[in-house]
C-alpha cells in the first residue's frame, strides 16, 4: 500500500511545473555554489600554501642577530583551510586568517574577510551550505505545504478514507515521497562534492566519513520539515493557509531565531570591547597579576634568589646569561597574564554557546548549523583550537630564543648573535586540526537536539494526519 | 466614484482579522528591532563615554604628578619613571579619538559590529598596526542582527504581499469583480483605488508604529526619520508594485501567493547572494596574506640597513639635532627606534598603498553591483543613514591614522630637543576631531529603488492595456 501511495505522490509531484521549476533553480544554484567554491577554496589553498612557505624563509633567512631581536621579528602562523570547508564555510569569513607570532604578546587573529569585503557580503554568499540550510526547506515547503490539503481540496481524501486505508501509511507514503527526491539531491550533492575534494591536490587531509555524518546531519534536518510541512498540510483546511503558515515556521526558524537568540545571547554575556580587553591585561601587566607582586618587584626577588643559589653576589657572575634568564622568567609571566584573560573571554563564548544550544529547542536551523560547521571543521571551536595552538608554538619560538641567549652567552653580552643554525633549528609551525573525535564528542548535544526534532515533529505529523478532518 | 471605492475597500480591509493580526506581529517586530539598534547604540555610547572618563581622570592625576615633579616637591625613583618624560606620556595617554554613534545608527548595524568605534594614537608601533577589529563572537556576526533594517528588507515585504497577494484574485474569486465591472466603474481607477488604500494602510501603520516605538525608547525626532520613512515607503512601493503586477496576470490567489513569494526569495535572499559571490570571484579581494608578505620582505630589507640609515635620517632631519651636543638626550634609545620605524614606514608604505588601492577599487565595483536588487539598495541606503556602512569606518580609520600622525608630530621633535612636559603643556595638546566626511549617498538608493518601483508599475500598466477585463473575468 505505501508503495503506491509513494509511487502516486511521486507521479504527482513529478508532473507539476512548480516542482520542476523549483529543482531545476536549486541544482543550478548548487553546481555554481560547488564550482564557485572550488575555484576559491582551492586558490585560498595556494595563497596560504605560499605564505607558509614564505613565512618560514623569512624566519630562517633573517640574517644573523641577537635571539631575542629575532623573537621580536616574529614570524606568521596562518590557518589551513579545510576539504570540507568548500561545503560549509561557517564563520570562516569572520575570523581572522593570520596569527602574528612575536615576544612579549599574544596577538589575535588578523584580517578577516568580511573587513575587506562591503556590506553587500553580509546578506550571505551563495556556498552550498547557502543552498542547504536555506533554500532546501524552503524547496521542501514548495512541494509539500499542499500534500494532504490539496486531497481534502480535491475530494481524492474522502475517498481513500472511506476505502479504509491506515493513516499511519498514508502518511509513511506522503513523506517518503517528498524525501524520496530531497535525498537524491542531497546525496548527488555530496557525492559530486566529496568527488571534487578528493579529486583536490591535498588529498591526504579528505576523508568521507565526515562527509557521510554531515549528510546524515542534513537528512534528518531536513526531514524535520517534511514531518512539519506534512503536520501543517494536515492540520489547516486550505492550502494557501499552510503554505503561509510553512513560509511563516520557515522565516522563524531560519531568518528570524538566529538572529534573535545573537542577540539574548550578546545581551547575557556580552563581550568586552578590544580597547577595554586590551588595557585589562596592560592593568595585569603594571599592577601584577591575581594580587602577586608586578612583574618589577617579581624579578627583584627573582634576582635575590638565584644569586643566593649560585653563591655569587653579581648577576655577572652567575654562570649563564642573566638577561636572558629573566627575560624567559618574564615571558612565561605575561604568558600567564594572556592565558587569565582569554580564558575568561573563553567562558563567555561558552555561555553564549550555551544559549544557542537552549535556542535550538525553537528551531531546528540552529543545531543543524552547528553541527554543519563542526564536522567541515570551520567552527568557532576549530578557531579557538587554531589561536590557542598558534600561542603554544609561540610560547615554545620565544622560549627556544631565550634559551639560546641563556647558554650560549654571558650577561650584559647583547652584541651576541645566533645565526640561520638556530632559525633552522626551530621546528616549523605545523597545525594539527581538532581530531574528528573530540568534533563528534563536543556536539553530541546539538545531534541529540536535531533528532529530538526529528523524532517529536514525526510523531505530531502521525497524530495530526490520524486526527485530521476529511472534508 | 473613487472615494467609495476607497471607503468600501477601506471597510473591507478592516474587517479583516489578518489584517489586525500582521499588524500586531509587525508592532511586536519593529519594537523588538528597534530595541535592539537602540540598546547596541547605548552601549557603544557608553564604551566611549567611558573611555573618555578614564583618560580624563588619568590625564587630571598624570597633571598633578608633572606639576609636583616639576615643583620638586616629588621624588620618583629612576629617571625612566619621571612622569614628566614626553616618551611615556605620548604612548600611554593617547586621546580618545571616537566615532560617536549618528542619531539614526539604531536603524541599521551594519559593519558596526565588525570594526571598534574609538582608537587612542600612540608613539610608538606602526599605524598600521593599530586595531580596528572589534571583539566579537564570529557566531553572532555569521547571523547578523536583529535590526530596523533586518525588518524592513526581508519582512516588510512579506508584509506588503500578505496584504496583496490577492487584491484581485480574491474579488474573482468570490464573484464580487463581476458585480463591481456591471456597475459604470472604471476598472483601472477601481484598481488604483485598492491598491492605494492600502499602500497608505500599510504606510500609514509603519510610519505610527515606527513613531510608537521611538517615541517609547525616547529617541529624538529629527529630518533624517523623514528620509528614513521615505526609503522605506519606497520600496514599500515597489513591492506593491510587484503584487499588483502579478495580480494582473489573473492567477488564483494561491497562485500569486507562491509566485510572490518565489519574487521575494529571488530578490530578497538569491540575487544579494550571488552577486556577492560573484562580485568576489570577478573581482577578488586583493590578498591579505600576500600583503602580509611583501610586508615582512620590505621590512626585512630596512632592517638590514638600519644603522646607514640612522646616519641619513639625522643628516636629513638637522633641525632635530640636539642644540645642546655636551648633554645625553634621554630619550636616546627611543629616537633610534622613531628613527628606523620611520624608515620602515617609508618602505613598506608603498605596499600598503598598494594594497588600500586595490581594495579600494574592489569595493567599488563590487558596490555598482548593488542595482540589481532593491533589498540590497535598501540595505546600503540604511546603512548610509545609520553611518554604519564600509565607507564610514574606512573614513574613520584614516581619521585615526590621521590624528595618530598629529599626536606623534606633537611629540618627536620635542623628543629631539630633550624637553620635558609641564602641567601647562597639557592643554596644548592635540584635539582629536572626527566629523564624518562620507558623501551621503543613500539619495541614490533611494532614487534607484524608485525607477525599480517605476518600471515595474509601468509593466503593470502595460500588462493591463493588453489585456481586456474580459479575461480577469473568464476564470
Amino acid at each position: 500500500m505505501i508503495r503506491e501511495i509513494v509511487r502516486k505522490e511521486l507521479l504527482e509531484i513529478f508532473r507539476e511545473g512548480r516542482f520542476r521549476v523549483a529543482l531545476l533553480t536549486v541544482a543550478i544554484l548548487v553546481v555554481t555554489a560547488i564550482g564557485v567554491g572550488r575555484q576559491y577554496y582551492r586558490q585560498v589553498n595556494e595563497q596560504h600554501e605560499a605564505a607558509r612557505r614564505n613565512a618560514r624563509s623569512e624566519w630562517v633567512s633573517q640574517g644573523s642577530k641577537n635571539p631575542h631581536s629575532a623573537a621580536h621579528y616574529g614570524t606568521y602562523a596562518f590557518k589551513p583551510k579545510y576539504p570540507l570547508s568548500l561545503l560549509d564555510n561557517g564563520v570562516d569569513k569572520y575570523s581572522g586568517v593570520s596569527i602574528y607570532l612575536e615576544a612579549h604578546k599574544r596577538n589575535d587573529a588578523q584580517y578577516m574577510a568580511a573587513q575587506d569585503q562591503t556590506a553587500l557580503s553580509r546578506f550571505g554568499d551563495l556556498s552550498p551550505d547557502f543552498i542547504l540550510m536555506f533554500m532546501v526547506p524552503l524547496f521542501i515547503i514548495l512541494i509539500a505545504f499542499n500534500s494532504v490539503s490539496r486531497e481534502r481540496e480535491s475530494g481524492t481524501l474522502r475517498v481513500m478514507m472511506s476505502q479504509g486505508i491506515s493513516p499511519w501509511k498514508l502518511a509513511l507514503g506522503k513523506w517518503l515521497a517528498v524525501f524520496t527526491p530531497v535525498a537524491v539531491l542531497t546525496l548527488l550533492v555530496f557525492l559530486v562534492g566529496g568527488v571534487l575534494l578528493a579529486n583536490l591536490e591535498d588529498f591526504g587531509l579528505f576523508s568521507w566519513w565526515p562527509l557521510i555524518l554531515l549528510a546524515l546531519v542534513y537528512l534528518l534536518y531536513y526531514g524535520v520539515f517534511i514531518n512539519v510541512s506534512i503536520l501543517v498540510s494536515a492540520s489547516v483546511r486550505k492550502s494557501s493557509l499552510a503554505f503561509v503558515l510553512l513560509l511563516g515556521i520557515w522565516i522563524l526558524s531560519c531568518l528570524a531565531m538566529p538572529k534573535a537568540t545573537s542577540v539574548v545571547a550578546d545581551a547575557l554575556y556580552p563581550y568586552p570591547t578590544q580597547l577595554e580587553f586590551e588595557e585589562q591585561i596592560a592593568e595585569d601587566k603594571t599592577n601584577g597579576l591575581n594580587g602577586h607582586d608586578p612583574w618589577n618587584a617579581e624579578s627583584k626577588k627573582l634576582e635575590a634568589e638565584t644569586l643566593q643559589k649560585y653563591g655569587v653576589d653579581s648577576v655577572k657572575k652567575l654562570p649563564f646569561n642573566w638577561d636572558g634568564y629573566l627575560m624567559q622568567k618574564g615571558e612565561e609571566h605575561e604568558a600567564e597574564i594572556y592565558f587569565k584573560h582569554y580564558q575568561v573571554l573563553k567562558e563567555i563564548y561558552q555561555k553564549q554557546s550555551k544559549v544557542y544550544r537552549t535556542s535550538a529547542a525553537l528551531s531546528p536551523f540552529l543545531p543543524a548549523r552547528f553541527l554543519s560547521m563542526a564536522l567541515c571543521r570551520t567552527d568557532y571551536h576549530a578557531h579557538w583550537h587554531f589561536a590557542d595552538e598558534a600561542e603554544k608554538y609561540r610560547l615554545m619560538l620565544v622560549g627556544r630564543l631565550n634559551g639560546d641567549m641563556v647558554d650560549n652567552s654571558r650577561t650584559g653580552q647583547w652584541d651576541y648573535r645566533a645565526d640561520e643554525k638556530l632559525w633552522r633549528a626551530v621546528p616549523d609551525f605545523a597545525y594539527e586540526p581538532v581530531r574528528y573525535q573530540s568534533i563528534v564528542e563536543a556536539n553530541a548535544g546539538h545531534f541529540l537536539v536535531l533528532l529530538a526534532w526529528w523524532v517529536l515533529s514525526g510523531v505530531g505529523m502521525l497524530v495530526a494526519v490520524r486526527q485530521m478532518k476529511v472534508f | 466614484m473613487f472615494r467609495l471605492h476607497v471607503k468600501y475597500e477601506w471597510v473591507s480591509v478592516w474587517r479583516d482579522r489578518w489584517v489586525v493580526v500582521l499588524s500586531l506581529i509587525f508592532f511586536g517586530l519593529l519594537f523588538f528591532a528597534i530595541r535592539n539598534g537602540q540598546e547596541k547604540v547605548l552601549e557603544r555610547q557608553a564604551s566611549i563615554a567611558k573611555a573618555r572618563g578614564e583618560l580624563r581622570q588619568a590625564e587630571s592625576k598624570r597633571r598633578g604628578e608633572i606639576d609636583s615633579v616639576a615643583r620638586g616637591l616629588r621624588q620618583y625613583g629612576e629617571a625612566r619613571r619621571n612622569p614628566r618624560l614626553l616618551s611615556t606620556y605620548g604612548q600611554r595617554m593617547g586621546k580618545v579619538v571616537a566615532m560617536d554613534a549618528q542619531p539614526l545608527a539604531f536603524v541599521a548595524t551594519g559593519q558596526s559590529d565588525l570594526f571598534t568605534h574609538f582608537a587612542k594614537p600612540k608613539l610608538y608601533g606602526e599605524a598600521y598596526s593599530l586595531g580596528f577589529s572589534e571583539l566579537a563572537n564570529p557566531v553572532q556576526l555569521l547571523f547578523g542582527s536583529f535590526d530596523l533594517a533586518f525588518v524592513c528588507v526581508y519582512l516588510l515585504p512579506l508584509l506588503v504581499l500578505a496584504f496583496s497577494y490577492n487584491l484581485l484574485s480574491s474579488d474573482k474569486e468570490s464573484g464580487s469583480l463581476r458585480l463591481t465591472l456591471s456597475q459604470p466603474v472604471s476598472l483601472f481607477s477601481w484598481l488604483v483605488a485598492k491598491l492605494a488604500l492600502r499602500y497608505a494602510v500599510v504606510v500609514g501603520l509603519i510610519a505610527a508604529t515606527l513613531l510608537i516605538v521611538l517615541a517609547w525608547h525616547g529617541i529624538a525626532m529629527s529630518t533624517g526619520l523623514f528620509w528614513l520613512l521615505l526609503l522605506i515607503c519606497v520600496y514599500v512601493l515597489f513591492w506593491f508594485a510587484v503584487s499588483f503586477l502579478v495580480s494582473l496576470l489573473g492567477w488564483s490567489s494561491g497562485q500569486n501567493a507562491i509566485v510572490l513569494v518565489s519574487v521575494w526569495v529571488v530578490l530578497v535572499l538569491l540575487v544579494p547572494s550571488i552577486v556577492s559571490q560573484l562580485a568576489n570571484a570577478v573581482y577578488p579581494v586583493p590578498s591579505r596574506i600576500n600583503m602580509i608578505h611583501n610586508y615582512r620582505v620590505a621590512e626585512a630589507d630596512a632592517e638590514k640597513r638600519a644603522s646607514e640609515i640612522l646616519t641619513s635620517y639625522y643628516r636629513d632631519h638637522p633641525e632635530l639635532g640636539q642644540q645642546d651636543s655636551t648633554v645625553a638626550n634621554q630619550y636616546q634609545f627611543w629616537l633610534k627606534y622613531f628613527a628606523s620605524v620611520d624608515v620602515l614606514k617609508k618602505a613598506v608604505q608603498p605596499v600598503l598603498d598598494e594594497y588600500d588601492g586595490a581594495l579600494a577599487q574592489q569595493q567599488e565595483w563590487v558596490d555598482r553591483f548593488k542595482v540589481l536588487s532593491p533589498a540590497i539598495l535598501l540595505q546600503a541606503g540604511l546603512n548610509d543613514l545609520a553611518g554604519t556602512s564600509t565607507a564610514h569606518y574606512t573614513d574613520f580609520r584614516h581619521q585615526v591614522i590621521g590624528f595618530n600622525e598629529t599626536w606623534r608630530n606633537y611629540f618627536i621633535p620635542r623628543m629631539f630637543a630633550n624637553e620635558l612636559l609641564q602641567a601647562s603643556d597639557l592643554d596644548q595638546l592635540p584635539e582629536p576631531r572626527y566629523q564624518s566626511r562620507v558623501q551621503p549617498v543613500w539619495a541614490i538608493d533611494l532614487l534607484l529603488i524608485a525607477v525599480f518601483a517605476a518600471v515595474v508599475l509601468g509593466v503593470s500598466f502595460r500588462v493591463y492595456q493588453t489585456s481586456s477585463a474580459e479575461r480577469w473575468l473568464a476564470s
